[in-house]
């Protein structure tokens, strides 16, 4: 019995592991975008967990790809370190700016991380002899030559990892004292939970964790500039999803990532122009009808039908 | 008493430096005052509709800044097909948007009202998506203008010449506060509304209806940025993502001047116009204008909070 509890997630992995094994690179980028959005999901997800809704997201995507980038180019180190040297960029920033920001709360903390994108796309912009301003930079040559396969794997292990802090997130004391925050911070704080150095931990992991996956992005696609890489879809996607999927847990963002990921392609086919409209649409719907996204929606039917079989 | 004193003395003092800051500029830098005031004055129009709906709904309308371009898109096919201003359809944009108002707030917002702050905030950042991607299906992300010529009027002033058509915000800009003031004090509805901004409880205790109050603020402070949109479309182009920098200056507006205050909204405007409107006027530096709001927002906040620690 214990060991069937594992299989779902056993299978679930060994396919993640082998699937460019059976399918082709069209699949494979598919997969690899879908991946990509699901670790912003799953880090904007952590911080929610809090209690503290960040729009961050785009602008920490953002500055990890432009370390990388001007890492690799500048010092011409190994691709994984600029891609590591883009994660701590945006962990150290958030970190100093989360000195700051962090005391503030609800819309006020909300708005000034919405903001936090354009901030630094301005001040990207206005160093144009080392960021390129407005045209950004290029890549002489995409990270593996641009082979499908092993930019899948790549993105699978930023993803992976991502999955296991938050299940580190999830089983240890931080579970308790994010979520004791996010209840009452009143409380949470006579309750001796030093709030502010967790809520400053957790805004600076979940940033370096978006600062990666910037910095992989940039080298799968061998380009930075102000408006791509800052580009308000790395923040409305990954919100749709972990909505969508259901928040405050590791598995709904990761739902929701795979379900809108495959759905994203039939729509950038479908409607070239205006596809995103979907995925706003999909943000109210889901606040207005559920809230606590499929998972949740999911555990709901599940407990009623245990509730329907005990009666009988 | 005493804090009282010490508060109009504050005021005081504060009057006299933005006098001084202004005579400075004045015979500094003409121009920057200038534009600044123009620029100034578009920020507290466009930021005085959702001081409202946060004065009184106590929502954050993340959306605010979409349904401005919304407007200003309407006013555009109006202008094509009717050959109608945009200063005159201003008027329809008025009654259409009131019906848009209603209709987002009878469709999301109501549902909302008692949920968690945060799924208000994810639920206006959802239809503002939905806005801006809207527009972006409709009409492509091409920048749209109608050309009229009498916003290139100018005036001269001394030795001075600059455009005076844009002064038409910031005279707009003091028009709607006067008339809003005038609103919330006099009217049935607005005294309504103050109520039920201060103490919702309260206000359906002494017989208001509070639902019927926020369907009519939502609906008017739609109206009003649909209005000000056509406004907005006789200086500047419309595309789809013009109208999102405008939600973000026009809360930091509202978080400077503090929730419910009117006046020092447009005060507030005036000030980073003209700061950044300066920034701009440096040769090579002008990339920095669009940081100047949100250093102030964000020096404003902490201050804040700082002195309520160590009061």
């Amino acid at each position: 019995m214990r060991i069937a509890r594992y299989v779902p997630y056993l299978v679930g992995a060994a396919v993640a592991a082998t699937f460019p094994l059976f399918s082709g690179a069209y699949l494979e980028q598919v997969a690899g975008a879908t991946l990509i959005y699901l670790t912003l999901a799953l880090s904007w997800d952590m911080l929610l967990r809090s209690g503290q809704l960040g729009f961050g997201t785009a602008g920490f995507f953002g500055l990890g790809s432009y370390a990388a980038v001007l890492l690799f180019l500048n010092v011409g180190v190994q691709p994984f370190v600029s891609i590591i040297f883009g994660g701590i960029v945006a962990g150290v920033v958030a970190l100093l700016l989360g000195l700051a920001v962090l005391r503030l709360r609800g819309m006020y903390f909300a708005i000034t991380t919405l903001a936090l994108a354009g901030i630094f796309a301005v001040v990207l912009r206005n160093f144009p002899s080392l960021t390129g301003g407005a045209e950004g930079k290029m890549l002489p040559s995409c990270i593996f030559s641009g082979d499908t396969a092993n930019v899948y794997w790549l993105i699978l292990v930023v993803a992976v990892m991502t999955i296991v802090i938050s299940e580190v997130f999830e089983r240890t004391r931080i579970h308790v004292a994010l979520t004791s925050i996010r209840n009452d911070e009143r409380v949470a704080k006579s309750s001796g939970v030093n709030v502010f150095k967790y809520l400053v931990f957790v805004f600076a992991v979940t940033s370096a964790i978006q600062g990666i996956a910037g910095g992989v992005y940039a080298h799968v696609f061998g380009f930075v500039s102000p408006e791509g890489s800052f580009s308000a879809n790395f923040l409305l996607l990954p919100l749709a999803m972990a909505l969508l999927g259901g928040i405050h847990s590791t598995w709904g963002p990761v739902i929701g990532a795979l379900v809108l990921g495959a759905l994203s392609e039939y729509l950038k086919l479908q409607i070239p122009y205006g596809h995103l409209l979907v995925y706003g649409a999909i943000i109210v719907v889901v606040i207005l009808f559920l809230p606590q996204g499929l998972s949740g929606a999911a555990r709901a039917w599940r407990g009623r039908s245990h509730a329907a079989r005990g009666a009988r | 008493m005493r804090l009282l004193r010490r508060l109009r003395r504050g005021q005081v003092l504060l009057l006299l430096v933005s006098l001084g800051v202004l005579v400075l500029m004045m015979l500094w830098k003409p121009y920057a005052l200038i534009e600044g005031l123009q620029r100034g004055g578009l920020y507290a129009l466009i930021a005085l509709p959702m001081a409202l709906i946060l004065g009184v709904v106590g929502i954050i309308n993340l959306a605010h800044g979409e349904f401005m371009m919304l407007g200003a898109y309407f006013a555009y096919w109006l202008g094509v097909y009717t050959g109608l201003d945009p200063l005159v359809a201003m008027i329809p944009a008025l009654v259409a948007f009131a019906l848009l108002g209603a209709a987002t707030y009878l469709l999301t917002i109501r549902r909302a009202l008692k949920a968690p702050e945060l799924n208000q905030l994810l639920l206006t950042f959802g239809v503002a998506m939905v806005g801006a991607e809207f527009a972006n299906l409709m009409w492509t992300s091409q920048p749209l203008k109608p050309h009229l010529s009498y916003v290139y009027s100018s005036m001269t002033l001394g030795k001075l010449r600059f455009g005076a058509y844009a002064f038409v915000y910031t005279v707009s800009a003091i028009v709607l506060l006067v008339l809003l003031s005038l609103f919330l004090r006099r009217t049935r509805l607005g005294r309504a509304a103050l109520a039920v901004g201060q103490n919702p409880r309260g206000a359906k205790l002494v017989g208001i209806d509070i639902n019927r109050t926020y369907l009519a603020i939502f609906s008017l402070s739609i109206a009003l940025v649909g209005a000000i949109g056509a406004m907005f479309l006789t200086r500047n182009s419309v595309f789809p993502s013009a109208g999102s920098p405008y939600t973000m200056k026009s809360f930091c507006l509202i978080a400077l001047a503090g929730i419910g205050n009117l006046p020092s909204v447009v005060w507030g405007g005036f000030g980073l116009g003209i700061a950044e409107a300066l920034v701009l006027s440096f040769r090579g530096y002008g990339g920095w204008a669009d940081v100047v709001f949100f250093a102030v927002l964000v020096a404003v906040i902490l201050g804040r909070s700082y002195r309520r620690q160590t009061a």
